[in-house]
């Protein structure tokens, strides 16, 4: 099975704070992965130095084949990314935001766009700045998912969705990876883990460690987020 | 790229219709006003012309107030001259930084475009709305002109606006430069630093130990005064100009390509 994500010994700082220190992490063709880890473990960091927002120190990160850092405008046409805060121009409409993504990556996505604002309930007529974050996250989901890509990379996709627009959510995502497409979710909701994730790793204080089974229990789940002095 | 250049043209058209209609209409505002004010204006332009160093310092020394063209130095330039450079600073300062300060940087930079891409559509943005604000302002400045029946100096206005527009230009692409680097919007930077350049222009003029080095700053090549009396073109200040735009521009592509983008 080929690696659609290939991290290999990822170090990122900021100055002389703590980034993520020596991440490798591979992410098979057809898996959902779900990465998991308190806040501040670096999963963001992780997910960020993928999409290149973040020029790692040390390291390699190849994405479907390519270079992240040489083939990062080509890695983007195949990828479909939803950041945990879901934010875009204050004064367009959903349906011109939802466009206008659609138009930077040269397709017409009118199709599937409005397949998935049906799903989600989403009203395209309103301006961003009428959202609450669960609507714009839910623009988010359409802008991340319209061009039908290789790869979601999802950052804590369902907070503040309703618990029905999180269940069509994860529809849509089984879906497209029963499709072809392969998924990296990361997440503080253990149910998505158990129920969807078929495997997993999680991240704790910049270091990642790969999960035997992404099938756990609650007090394993919640023994990742104690602090190591704690523990 | 089109369809980022697009947005950013519709994102700022409101602050494009503002700027050029407030300062071509005040300034078309002045010209008009010339002939209620005509009948004063010959002892107001006696006073003015001998106060010494700021008669110098607005151009009164060489231009009479009391003639339109005088009078347009004078006052049109000054606030063609502020408002200009404001909307220019303005405009630069906030069109890289405020992806970052409204959190869209996520949004724009996971689409399949290269920052220079983005920087490059910004930076077209910029120089479209500075071309269309000198042409409605010099627009407007020109009806006047005509409106009050007077001979219109065709090639002075011409030069006036053209070397406006390029200190516009030059305020821009420093403020474009620093808007690569700032996580934040600086709009406040921005005007002070159009008044900063101004204001040492004027400082120049009235001090004359100052005066040699006056073509540091934009607003030294793009004097009103020293246009409509047909004075010498400034070509050091003007390559000096040149020179800050390319380094600016090149400055900002290069450092935002470099560095991390805030969440």
């Amino acid at each position: 099975m080929e690696n659609v994500i290939e991290i290999r010994n990822l170090t990122k700082s900021y100055g002389k704070n703590r980034g993520v220190i020596d991440v490798s992490l591979d992410v098979k063709n057809g898996e959902i992965f779900g990465f998991l880890g308190p806040n501040g473990a670096g999963k963001s960091t992780t997910i960020r130095s993928m999409l290149g927002f973040l020029k790692f120190n040390e390291g390699s990160i190849r994405i479907l084949g390519m270079d992240s850092v040489k083939e990062h405008e080509k890695i983007l046409r195949s990828v479909g990314y939803m950041p945990s805060e879901a934010w875009f121009y204050d004064t367009m409409k959903v349906s011109d935001v939802i466009k206008y993504a659609a138009d930077v990556r040269g397709l017409d996505c009118s199709k599937e766009a409005a397949k998935i604002c049906e799903k989600l309930k989403v009203n395209k007529d309103k301006r961003i700045k009428e959202l609450s974050l669960g609507n714009r996250k839910k623009v988010s989901i359409v802008c991340a998912m319209q061009h039908k890509p290789e790869l979601f990379i999802f950052d804590e996709p369902t907070s503040g969705l309703d618990p029905l627009i999180q269940k069509h959510f994860f529809e849509l995502i089984s879906e497209y990876v029963a499709n072809g497409a392969t998924c990296l979710l990361s997440t503080h909701v253990l149910t998505e883990v158990n129920k969807y994730c078929t495997s997993a790793a999680i991240m704790r204080e910049g270091r990642l460690m790969m999960l035997d089974t992404p099938k756990i229990d609650d007090e394993t789940f919640l023994g990742f987020y104690e602090d190591e002095e704690e523990k | 790229m089109r369809h980022i250049f697009a947005k950013e043209l519709k994102l700022n058209m409101k602050s494009f219709i503002i700027w050029s209609l407030s300062v071509g209409l005040l300034g078309l505002a002045c010209i008009l006003l010339y002939k209620s004010m005509q009948g004063d204006m010959k002892e107001m332009a006696d006073a003015f012309s001998n106060m010494g160093a700021f008669s110098d310092a607005f151009g009164m020394s060489t231009l009479s107030i009391a003639t339109l063209k005088g009078y347009f130095a004078t006052e049109v330039g000054t606030v063609h001259g502020l408002g200009g450079g404001m909307f220019a600073a303005i405009m630069a300062i906030s069109i890289i930084s405020k992806e970052e300060e409204g959190h869209s940087g996520e949004f724009i930079y996971s689409l399949p475009v290269s920052r220079s891409k983005v920087l490059l559509a910004k930076g077209l943005c910029v120089a479209v709305y500075l071309v269309a604000f000198t042409i409605i302002c010099g627009l407007l400045y020109a009806g006047g002109f005509v409106a009050l029946d007077e001979e219109l100096p065709t090639g002075q206005l011409l030069t006036f606006m053209v070397r406006q527009m390029i200190m516009n230009f030059e305020l821009a692409g420093i403020c474009f430069g620093i808007s690569s680097i700032s996580w934040k919007n600086r709009m406040g930077l921005g005007i002070a630093l159009s008044m900063c350049f101004y204001f040492y222009d004027v400082i120049g003029r009235v001090v004359p130990d100052l005066k040699d080095y006056l073509f540091v700053g934009p607003y030294s090549y793009a004097n009103a005064a020293e246009i409509f009396t047909d004075a010498d073109t400034p070509v050091k200040a003007l390559v000096i100009a040149a020179v800050m735009i390319v380094c600016s521009v090149a400055f900002a592509f290069w450092y935002y390509n470099k560095r991390d983008l805030a969440s």
